[in-house]
């Protein structure tokens, strides 16, 4: 009966450990999107994390980029949650880039964008079909052009 | 009956909005009866939370060093700010300052691949950011190790530009934002520092096209210093900054707008902005800029 205990005690110990190990945090998603930027010269990070909604909640982050250079936004979404993001960047009112094209249904861990004007654009980031989700998005500098 | 009255009620609303709109009244302050404490000049109060949303990537120690380098313009030692200087850097006001600009002298050095600055300058941010408490979050010796082996260079960057981050978010979470604004206001002041550098000694029309792009970028910062111009220091320094700021009113910038372009090429996609900048800024101007910008970032190394 003591044995059965113990055994009992130290799997749940055991699991509780391996849950944790597993779950992944904003310091392990950061990792993962630069392994994704591959080369570029990371500039910034920005966490998502956003419940379930319909229509889906958005976060949105407001960056300077300047012309002549060649960012790279990069997204890593955590396995622990169901959630899949989009990324869109927006300068007033106009979509410039997107990490998801509608029309060909196709996700892009990673796009580039060509700056041509200096000013303030935005990020809008949510998750597909309003799933709740934790993600990171990486700015980093690809290079001069 | 009914329909006549409303028209009625509708006509003197009418009639009474127009005259409020009369362009030839001068409405004075007595004409309302409002608060004085509405009228007292405070500076505008935005929740930490939303100063944090407001803007990111005001300036990098990063970008300024790439487009100049991008530029084949060569690595110029005399450009930097001497490491002696910080000593004359007491405040912790003169301390973050401090640490924007050996920040953005430290990107301007790891993207020329320096690595045998590296080491002092590290030294002296790390000793910059003790001083407000920061230290911590800067990887001194990670840095130091990579330096001293000549190790990966990206990874250099990397840490460089993650601690800086954690700086960031540190003095934001800890009500502090403000010296991450001073922060931000150093790394920008630097980087245009450097840039008009170059542009005395390289006559490069995109380097002047930087120097004039500036007035956008300062706008944001001039937003975020705002916020807190009740710190004295914070007012001195916006002080400075407007006199900048007021020759930059000379610079003209207009937009022609055009599609993005979507470009997938080996399983990359590439969003090709289309709209054109142009700057219109007369060669006086730029001098008087350039005359400007490193009269006040020489200042605030003096403390």
């Amino acid at each position: 009966m003591k044995n059965i205990c113990l055994i009992v005690l130290l799997s749940l110990i055991l699991s509780g450990w391996s849950i944790k190990s597993f779950a992944q945090s904003e310091d392990d998603l950061i990792e993962i999107c630069g392994m994704i930027a591959q080369d570029a010269t990371f500039l910034k990070d920005f966490t998502i994390r956003l419940d379930a909604g319909d229509p889906p909640p958005t976060q949105r982050f407001s960056v300077i980029l300047k012309k002549g250079i060649k960012y790279r936004f990069s997204v890593c979404n955590s396995n622990d949650y169901e959630g899949r993001v989009v990324l869109q960047l927006l300068d007033n009112n106009r979509l410039l880039a997107t990490t998801y094209v509608v029309a060909s249904g196709k996700d892009y861990p990673s796009i580039d964008y060509v700056c041509t004007k200096t000013g303030a654009y935005h990020l809008f980031f949510n998750f597909k079909e309003g799933k709740p989700g934790l993600a990171v998005g990486l700015l980093s500098l690809v290079e001069t052009m | 009956m009914r329909r006549n009255i409303l028209i009625f009620i509708v006509s003197i609303l009418t009639a009474t909005s127009c005259r409020f709109f009369d362009s030839n009244r001068n409405l004075s302050r007595e004409d309302f009866d409002i608060p004085d404490e509405i009228f007292e000049d405070k500076p505008l109060e935005v929740a930490s939370e939303v100063i944090e949303d407001m803007i990111q990537n005001v300036s990098s120690p990063v970008e300024m060093a790439a487009l100049i380098k991008g530029l084949k313009i060569p690595f110029n030692r005399d450009y930097i700010a001497n490491t002696k200087e910080a000593n004359n850097l007491n405040t912790n006001f003169q301390k973050a300052i401090g640490l924007g600009i050996y920040g953005a002298d430290l990107g301007y050095i790891n993207m020329y691949e320096r690595t045998s600055l590296v080491i002092n300058y590290i030294t002296t941010i790390k000793t910059l950011a003790d001083g407000i408490q920061v230290g911590q979050f800067f990887d001194f010796n990670t840095l130091s190790r990579i330096a001293t082996n000549r190790e990966n260079i990206d990874s250099l960057m990397l840490i460089s530009q993650q601690s800086f981050n954690r700086i960031d978010g540190y003095l934001r979470e800890t009500n502090r934002a403000q010296l991450s604004v001073v922060i931000i206001a150093g790394v920008w002041i630097e980087g245009l520092y450097l840039a008009t550098r170059v542009a005395q000694d390289a006559n490069h029309p995109r380097i002047d096209e930087t120097i004039g792009e500036q007035k956008v970028i300062m706008s944001s910062l001039m937003l975020l210093l705002n916020n807190y111009k009740r710190d004295p220091n914070v007012a001195s320094l916006i002080a400075d900054f407007e006199e900048i700021q007021s020759l930059f009113k000379d610079v003209r910038i207009t937009y022609e707008y055009g599609e993005p372009i979507p470009i997938e090429k080996d399983g990359v996609l590439t969003f090709q902005q289309n709209d054109t900048q142009t700057i219109i800024m007369s060669d006086e101007t730029l001098k008087n800029i350039i005359k400007k910008v490193q009269s006040v970032r020489n200042k605030l190394l003096l403390g």
